[in-house]
């Protein structure tokens, strides 16, 4: 457990070093902040809902970007040899930096309920919807970091990673456009398995507990394949 | 304190190591020499637990890597090829780091921490960004990593690639002064290096072992016969003919080296007719002669000769050769 910590220590550390977690940073408030002027200016409304649905897709670029040195760095600088020749197992070390990436994500979210701090001065809000809203925010987020963590074990290149992990969320994200389309049939399948999809009770302020086990599952899923891809560089 | 034990790494399409089968004593210095791609990485990565063998067992201290990989880990410090840093951290932050996952308990780091630092002449420097420090100093801060948990076996793969005469002097006696507290092994190609750290060394070719020695045995025990040169105040031929009618002594060559003007001194290059010692018949002989002796050499094979001799013999070709050449940059 003192190893995860200070692995995680270390991976914000790095996240305090790295421009483009600066540069991610920033152009997550920007956009985020671009859509909240639109949307609430122009609809003259206090429905948070009118939020989400742009902040999720900011996460789509942004998570990539934070994701994709995770691993990458530490194979391109030859470090993992040093933590794979530690006590830390990989489990620790696969925690550790999903636990710096979680710290992450939540500031994420937690710095993006300026949007209704401001909103509830024109009038008042649906405060279940909102909690829940950002429930699913929050386990979006993870899952998505779960997903980018993966793919940065994937390759040494820093770019690589960020691209796989993009590609991945995106195939994830739309992957219940093909029941509207070619698969009508499996459509109601196809529809379960869509990340986004999976916020859509939540936001309606449904606490809907199978959606929270998909989110974790998923996250579990993403966690211990990043471990069998680092356990696997043991046999080359 | 190290056991390997029949231990191969093999892969598809390249030579991985083979068969690989040596212990270590605690204490001991132990030189890994060989050229490029002999598998002296490799065999390291496996010792530390990096890399998993594909047959055998790794035991240390007597815990074996696979059944034990924790235990077994935390008892080895390591140094890669290139020394594992955040370039972007300060020292401070880095070894501070290393202790947290190297177990060192919170109250014991700080002290532990500042006496690495001393040992590795790093004061002055915790406080600066690894990426702005030489590359002698990354070597130093390598070693910091290594030694913080002070671990039992130390595992140093080319500790002294890189850097500049100097430094490799510096470092040559960081790792014999470590010699006293740890047992070590270290990886080279570079020869007079093992000369002067090592008590033992272990030559290594195509992934497996050709020679395991001590680095003095090495020269005498190779060569067919004893050879020896002498400088000797006398009379050129009249020596050469006494020397030659000793059973001793199967031949006399004078030295190729040009004489010195004065025709009083006479060099000579003497090899024995059985592997005996034959520096004192000479010196009775020529003492009887009334020849005094003003210089006397054994000449062994030099770790080069050996190093070349067994490398060469097992595949004669173009690997061989660049050995040889490599051998002849670092000489």
């Amino acid at each position: 457990m003192r190893r995860m910590l200070a692995i995680c220590r270390k991976e914000l550390q790095m996240y305090f070093y790295s421009p483009t977690a600066y540069v991610a940073f920033a152009f997550y408030f920007l956009i985020s902040g671009y859509f909240f002027s639109v949307s609430f200016i122009g609809y003259m409304t206090t429905d948070v809902r009118l939020l989400f649905g742009n902040i999720m897709v900011v996460y789509l670029f942004v998570i990539p970007l934070l994701t994709m040195r995770l691993v990458s760095d530490e194979l391109r600088q030859g470090t993992d040899e040093l933590l794979l020749t530690s006590p830390a197992s990989i489990t620790e070390i696969i925690g550790g930096k999903f636990l710096a990436a979680l710290t992450v994500q939540l500031t994420l979210v937690v710095v993006s309920l300026i949007y209704p701090w401001i909103m509830s001065a024109y009038g008042p809000i649906d405060q279940p919807v909102l909690w829940l809203s950002y429930l699913s925010l929050f386990l979006l987020g993870a899952t998505m970091m779960a997903i980018g963590l993966f793919a940065s074990t994937l390759s040494a290149h820093q770019m690589v990673s960020g691209i796989v992990a993009f590609a991945m969320l995106l195939i994830l994200w739309m992957i219940d456009w093909l029941g509207d389309s070619i698969l009508v049939s499996a459509r109601d399948a196809l529809q379960k398995f869509s990340i986004v999809g999976r916020t859509s009770n939540l936001q309606k302020g449904v606490f809907d507990l199978p959606d929270v086990f998909f989110y974790v599952t998923l996250i579990v899923v993403f966690l211990v394949l990043s471990v069998q891809v680092l356990e696997r560089k043991r046999w080359r | 304190m190290l056991e390997v034990k029949q231990v191969s790494k093999l892969y598809e399409n390249r030579r991985g190591v083979e068969q690989m089968d040596f212990s270590m004593s605690r204490g001991e210095i132990v030189g890994f020499l060989g050229p490029n791609g002999a598998g002296k990485t490799t065999t390291m990565r496996m010792i530390t637990g990096y890399l998993n063998p594909t047959r055998g067992s790794i035991l240390v201290d007597g815990l074996s890597m696979a059944d034990h990989p924790k235990k077994a880990r935390s008892k080895i410090g390591y140094l890669p090829e290139t020394p594992p840093l955040y370039p972007e951290m300060t020292v401070q932050a880095y070894l501070r780091f290393i202790a947290d996952l190297r177990d060192i308990p919170v109250r014991e780091q700080k002290p532990r921490i500042g006496e690495v630092v001393e040992k590795l002449g790093l004061q002055g420097r915790e406080k600066q960004i690894i990426r702005s420090l030489s590359k002698g100093y990354k070597q130093r801060i390598g070693l910091a990593q290594a030694i913080l948990h002070q671990p039992d076996l130390l595992i140093l793969d080319e500790p002294t690639s890189g850097l500049d005469p100097k430094q490799i002097i510096e470092i040559r006696g960081l790792i014999r002064e470590l010699g006293e507290n740890h047992t070590v092994l270290l990886s080279t190609h570079i020869l007079p290096e093992v000369n002067a750290i090592c008590n033992r060394v272990l030559i290594i070719n195509q992934g497996r072992i050709v020679l395991d020695d001590r680095p003095d045995n090495i020269g005498s025990s190779m060569g067919e016969t004893f050879e020896m040169s002498v400088e000797i105040k006398g009379p050129r031929e009249d020596v050469i003919r006494q020397l030659g009618t000793m059973p001793e002594i199967g031949g006399v060559k004078e030295a190729d080296e040009p004489l010195e003007t004065d025709a009083e001194t006479v060099k000579l290059r003497l090899t024995s007719a059985d592997r005996t010692d034959i520096r004192e018949a000479v010196f009775y002989k020529l003492a009887s002669l009334g020849y005094p002796i003003l210089e006397m050499k054994r000449e062994s094979l030099s770790l080069e000769d050996v190093f070349l001799k067994l490398t060469t013999t097992e595949e004669k070709g173009a690997e061989a050769e660049t050995a040889a050449e490599e051998v002849e940059e670092h000489a």
